[in-house]
């Protein structure tokens, strides 16, 4: 069975079962491997996190069959490789918000629904919007700080 | 005055941060390998059972299976080892926990390499299970391994703790309960195993110990070392729990038995049950003082719960006992430390490392003491705090290390002063918590503890450092670059990090004990001062002049003539001739005599240590028991902060796995016989659930280190538990002795909570 | 993933026949489904995927009800502007369940078909007596929540059967309600206790109707008479509230598990409705000023 999508901003079409995740049709069938399997697909963590339509899910708990048709982002599509990083990218790399790394395509990915939304977020809202996204390494600290760096950049730009 | 220093103290931005944020960086699951097979673990269903008879025959008969793998085809050692070779690479003849492992199939797919996992028959034969580490030292507890449960015993006296408790005017004694954590890297445990044309072997990992995983692999293949090969694959955090060869090994043995490309990457459940967690203890503390709260004595009997296997536990179980006096200066001691094995999944290495166990009993009964004496609980840190000359209770001078208490108290104080000066939300109860904590830096006495560390300069101009121990996330190559830099006299950008390759690069030894950024810079510095007179010896050849003419400054030759020869131009006129331009050097972790007592077992005691203090403000709603971290205020000495961004991460993150351990983590047997093996219910702190975290920098330079900067990975853990715990007895009289704190506890401790402010 | 075929029908007949067919399971947000699934502890040989019927995913007033569409997402319904002014309670719930990516992408119809005991949606769809309307092949039926939650995981819905929308009264002012929530952290939090509270006024100032559901504190999120019955033309305030956090006890039935102990659960619970009646009574009261 053939699935069509759009992955940033490219149409795709894919043979094959429409029960895989979308998560593993990421990593092994386009070789976007930026989203991350940390919980064994309980949608427990927040590594595999993409934008379906725009909004944050875990693409461990989205069958492919299910995004047919639609609209799917991931961290590839943020900056043009080799190119400039998406301002959220640069804040994280400034804040000093990024340690093992595991968990950072999918809080960007976070982030960037929340400031799509949200342009001037709270601390609060900042927090909330990361609270899918497990990190072990830094304590949110800087991701928060990374987040609020990134809002005042885009206000900027805007 | 001191000469400014260039990069080290800086927040230079780590080199891996744009792969990173832009998903390039290829994790060991990320990696394409042509061909690439699958395995799967069967493991086991029970916490002890011995092995009645393994069928392989269906599994091996079906489609796309490859290959399978059971103890009995295991070529070479059965068992490998952290400290003791007691760990079986496939369960033999009898299995020791859930989620060993017993069988290992390849597949061509991983659904193929599951599903068949079911086509392994498997008779078990239930034996009886002690998952206590008190009960399974019991007379008639079930043997785990046939030499008893009693893995390691540490009895220490000093002073004369009889005489201390005699003449206290104050005894408390208190039991503390530390539960099961895991480590909880966000990426599980993988690794890519490829099994060359040959008979070598290659194997992508993601370690703490890639040369101990050699070694491993090594051993349970039959295989001499050299023919196996190990590159470090970006890692994804550790936290002790890569300090385990088990993937290795099981993909190690898949590669071989498949002869071909094989990838063993584990579910979360598998990390859960088969891989290092911190060890579980029952702290008895009994402590004896006067009543101006001066500690004449302690006496404490400490439990680990070793799981079934030893991993680490004899060394964890070493600081454990260490660090029962915290950072406290007690003249007479007695401990007696017990390290059972019982059939739970093993424990092993964890952030701390025995610290966190420790000082969560230590801490606690400080604030006891106070409280008992009315007394302040700074005050009596105060009285009691290691000061310069005294010695730890092991006879070890602390002398350098304890310059900072002062400071770190004074901080504390002010930040004590400052968060009590807000108040509770409506409804609730403030209070706030202190607690200080030491923790030792290296492996201790007697252990090999040295680091090589390899510089070469690239004809491109840049410095390569050939890192000899992996960079687990937490920054080590951008501390490393920084003190690289700093010696050479270059900008942090010119020098750069290339990944572990035990083929290339040196035996850094393993990434753990707070001993990276002090022994691989003091490797650093010394290979840099190597690479230095290489540089001048080529540069004079080359100019035709003596090396005493020639001057180095900040990767440039000065020649007499006044010309300069670029440090690139000359690494690439010496690579016309097929040399390069490369220095080694190797640091050893110092164990003057003078510092350390011999009396003590292999791996006691430690000689180097830093200092530290956390200050936590919590709000406790006295209706509900639940508990809300406002702030916590961490006062760390660093020695000198290389990258005081990197510092404060890991500052920042110890303290976010204190809070889990305060608050919500926990791996226990369910009802249902199950231990909890995934995020739905062991519970990881939350964006949500960890405030914000103020560091607060101390750096009274260690004299043997490099720059003056010592260990930082491990300390922001211990303090922060124990200052929840006294924190909330601060806002609710509620003293906990178990972790991690529930509000049920909070709630149905005699005489309750008294009731918080009515909502307005 | 462990096989199972999946089925995307693309509207609600094609789904009931496949349903009947394939004698499948329905697939919406996949939130708890799916796990599930991955772990082994369910088997299905067949998905249906209701995802594709986006008719069912809508927030809308009808008359003087409110009717949702059994797709809506948690975040749809956390955001409505209609649900947050009408059923705050089930706004304020929705907000509450799990986090933004699994708001996303779980769904109304699944937080009931679930039928967990710690559902964040049904103690409030319970205190508005939301009425659940279904469609199988035998035609279209609709159930009280209470017809509907039989135990936990258990519900009274027949073979293929599936729910399409959730309708529901619009409360009358003055009223107010709430929804109160412990879990054992903040962020991702699965609740250890919930509770939903409707208090309407009548002139002068008195209860004329209490509502109050419980969740995980029995084995389906379930209503307490008990306390409804203790409020029943009282004076709101205190005296009344604990009376009716007492009475509530009469209709928990909690559980040890690893969350919390019953023992702990029946502590909470009498704060936990307090709490949301006194926050009831507050917007109510509000609700009275002009």
């Amino acid at each position: 069975m053939t699935v069509s999508f759009a992955v940033n901003g490219r149409e795709v079409q894919i043979a094959c079962d429409p029960g895989r995740t979308l998560l593993e049709v990421l990593r092994e069938d386009l070789s976007l491997t930026g989203a991350k399997d940390g919980c064994g697909g309980e949608g427990e963590c927040g590594a595999c996190t993409v934008l379906l339509d725009g909004e944050p899910v875990n693409a461990c708990l989205v069958l492919v069959g299910q995004v047919e048709g639609r609209r799917v982002e991931t961290i590839e599509g943020l900056a043009p490789p080799g190119g400039e990083l998406h301002p959220i990218q640069r804040a994280f790399v400034e804040a000093g918000a990024v340690q093992c790394g595991y968990c950072t395509p999918g809080a960007v990915l976070a982030a960037r629904a929340l400031l799509s939304r949200e342009p001037d977020p709270s601390e609060e809202q900042i927090r909330e919007a990361l609270a899918g996204n497990l990190c072990r390494c830094t304590g949110y600290a800087k991701m928060v700080d990374a987040v609020r760096r990134a809002a005042r950049e885009l206000g900027r730009e805007a | 005055m001191k000469p400014e220093l260039g990069t080290v103290g800086r927040s230079e931005p780590r080199k891996d941060a744009r792969e990173k944020v832009t998903g390039a960086a290829r994790y060991v699951a990320d990696l394409e390998a042509e061909g690439a097979l699958w395995a799967a673990v069967l493991r086991s269903p029970h916490h002890s059972a011995r092995i009645v008879s393994l069928g392989t025959e269906r599994a091996r008969r079906a489609p796309e299976v490859v290959a399978v793998v059971t103890s009995a085809d295991v070529p070479g050692q059965k068992r490998y080892a952290a400290i003791l070779a007691d760990q079986p690479a496939l369960a033999v003849d009898v299995v020791r926990h859930k989620g060993e492992p017993v069988a290992l199939l390849v597949a061509r797919t991983r659904e193929a390499a599951r599903s068949a996992l079911g086509l392994l028959e498997v008779e078990y034969q239930e034996l009886p299970a002690v998952l206590d580490p008190v009960a399974a030292l019991e007379p008639g507890a079930p043997p785990v391994h046939e030499n008893g449960n009693l893995l390691t015993r540490y009895q220490f006296t000093t002073g004369d703790p009889d005489a201390a408790f005699a003449g206290a005017e104050v005894v408390l004694e208190e039991t503390f309960r530390v539960q099961r954590v895991a480590p909880g890297a966000l990426e599980p445990e993988a690794c890519l195993a490829r099994w060359e044309g040959d008979g070598s072997l290659t194997l992508w990992v993601s370690s703490q110990k890639p040369f101990e995983d050699r070694r491993n692999v090594a051993a349970v293949l039959g295989l001499p070392e050299e023919r196996v090969r190990i590159v470090s694959a970006v890692v994804g955090g550790a936290f002790g729990g890569k300090e385990d060869s088990g993937v290795a090994v099981l993909a190690g043995l898949a590669a071989w038995a498949a002869r071909g490309t094989v990838r063993v990457v584990n579910d979360r459940w598998e990390s859960f049950l088969a891989h290092p967690k911190r060890h579980p203890a029952v702290v008895r503390y009994r402590l004896a003082a006067l009543r101006d709260g001066t500690i004449l004595g302690v006496d404490v009997l400490g439990h680990l719960d070793k799981g079934a296997y030893a991993s680490y536990g004899p060394a964890v179980a070493g600081i454990f006992t260490e660090s029962l006096t915290g950072a406290y200066r007690i003249p007479a001691v007695r401990v007696d430390t017990r390290l059972a094995y019982t059939h739970a999944p093993f424990s092993g290495a964890m952030r701390g490392f025995g610290g966190p166990q420790a000082h969560f009993a230590v801490e606690s009964m400080v604030d006891m003491l106070a409280a008992r004496l009315e007394l302040d609980p700074l005050e009596v840190r105060r009285r009691n705090a290691v000061r310069p000359g005294d010695r730890h209770y092991t006879g070890v001078p602390l002398d350098s290390s304890a310059r900072s208490m002062e400071r770190i108290l004074a901080e504390l104080e002010r930040a004590r002063k400052r968060l009590r000066l807000r108040e509770a939300g409506p409804g609730r109860r403030a209070g706030v918590g202190v607690s200080l904590a030491v923790q030792s830096m290296g492996l201790g006495a007697h252990v090999p503890d040295d680091s090589t560390a390899r510089l070469e300069w690239l004809p491109d101009g840049r410095v390569v450092i050939l890192a000899g121990s992996p960079d687990l996330g937490q920054g080590l190559a951008v501390a490393t670059e920084q003190l690289a830099a700093e010696a050479l006299g270059l900008p942090a950008a010119r020098v750069f990090t290339a990944p572990l390759d035990t083929r290339r690069s040196p035996d850094g030894g393993v990434t753990c004990a707070s001993r990276m950024t002090y022994l691989t810079g003091n490797a650093l510095r010394a290979a840099a001062a190597r690479l230095e007179a290489r540089l001048l010896e080529g540069a004079a050849e080359l100019a035709g002049r003596e090396v005493a003419e020639l001057r180095y400054q900040a990767g440039e030759v000065l020649l007499p003539d006044g010309r300069r020869l670029a440090a690139g131009a000359v690494a690439s006129r010496l690579a016309e001739r097929g040399a390069r331009l490369a220095a080694e050097a190797v640091a050893s972790f110092a164990y003057p005599p003078e510092r350390t007592p011999q009396e003590y077992p292999v791996g006691i005691p430690h000689v180097l240590h830093v200092f530290c203090g956390q200050v936590a403000r919590v709000e406790v709603d006295p209706e509900l028991g639940t508990v809300e971290v406002t702030d916590v205020v961490a006062v760390h000495d660093v020695g000198k902060a290389v990258n005081p961004a990197a510092v404060e991460g890991q500052i920042e993150g110890g303290v976010a796995q204190g809070l889990g351990y305060a608050l919500s983590e926990d791996m226990p047997l369910k009802a249902s016989g199950e231990w909890v093996d995934g995020f739905a219910e062991y519970l990881l702190p939350t964006a949500r659930d960890v405030p914000r975290i103020e560091c607060v920098l101390l750096e009274e330079a260690e004299a043997s280190g490099p720059w003056g900067a010592k260990g930082v990975g491990e300390m922001g853990v211990a303090p922060t538990a124990p200052a929840v715990a006294n924190a909330i007895f601060d806002a609710v009289g509620v003293r906990l002795t178990r972790l991690p704190a529930s509000p049920e506890a909070i709630l149905s401790s005699p005489g309750g909570p008294p009731p918080g402010e009515r909502p307005r | 993933m462990p096989s199972f075929q999946l089925h995307s029908p693309s509207d609600l007949a094609e789904l009931t026949r496949l349903l009947l067919e394939t004698e499948g399971t329905v697939l919406a947000g996949g939130t708890d489904l799916l796990p599930r699934v991955r772990r082994g502890r369910l088997c299905p040989a067949h998905l249906v995927d209701a995802g594709r019927l986006r008719e069912l995913r809508f927030v809308r007033r009808e008359g003087p009800e409110v009717v949702l569409g059994a797709l809506s997402t948690h975040a749809d319904l956390s955001s409505s502007p209609l649900v947050r002014e009408l059923a705050p309670a089930l706004s304020e719930a929705c907000a509450s369940v799990g986090c933004p990516q699994t708001r996303n992408r779980g769904t109304l119809g699944g937080n009931i078909a679930n039928a967990s005991p710690a559902a964040d949606g049904l103690p409030p769809l319970l205190v508005l007596e939301a009425t659940a309307e279904l469609r199988g092949p035998g035609g279209a039926r609709a159930v009280t929540l209470p017809e509907l939650l039989l135990g936990p995981g258990r519900t009274s819905l027949r073979p293929a059967e599936i729910i399409e929308r959730v309708r529901f009264p619009a409360p009358p002012a003055p009223s107010g309600q709430a929804f109160q929530k412990l879990g054992r952290r903040n962020g991702m939090a699965i609740a250890v206790a919930s509770v939903a509270a409707l208090l309407v006024l009548d002139e002068r100032g008195r209860i004329r109707t209490a509502r109050l559901a419980l969740g995980s504190l029995a084995p389906t999120a379930r209503r307490s008479p008990a306390a409804e019955e203790a409020l029943r033309g009282a004076e709101p305030g205190e005296a009344a509230f604990r009376r009716a956090a007492a009475a509530a006890q009469a209709d928990a039935e909690p559980i040890d598990d690893l969350r919390a102990s019953a023992a702990h659960r029946r502590r909470v619970l009498e704060v936990l409705v307090r709490r949301a009646l006194e926050r009831s009574l507050d917007r109510a009261a509000r609700g009275r000023r002009p």
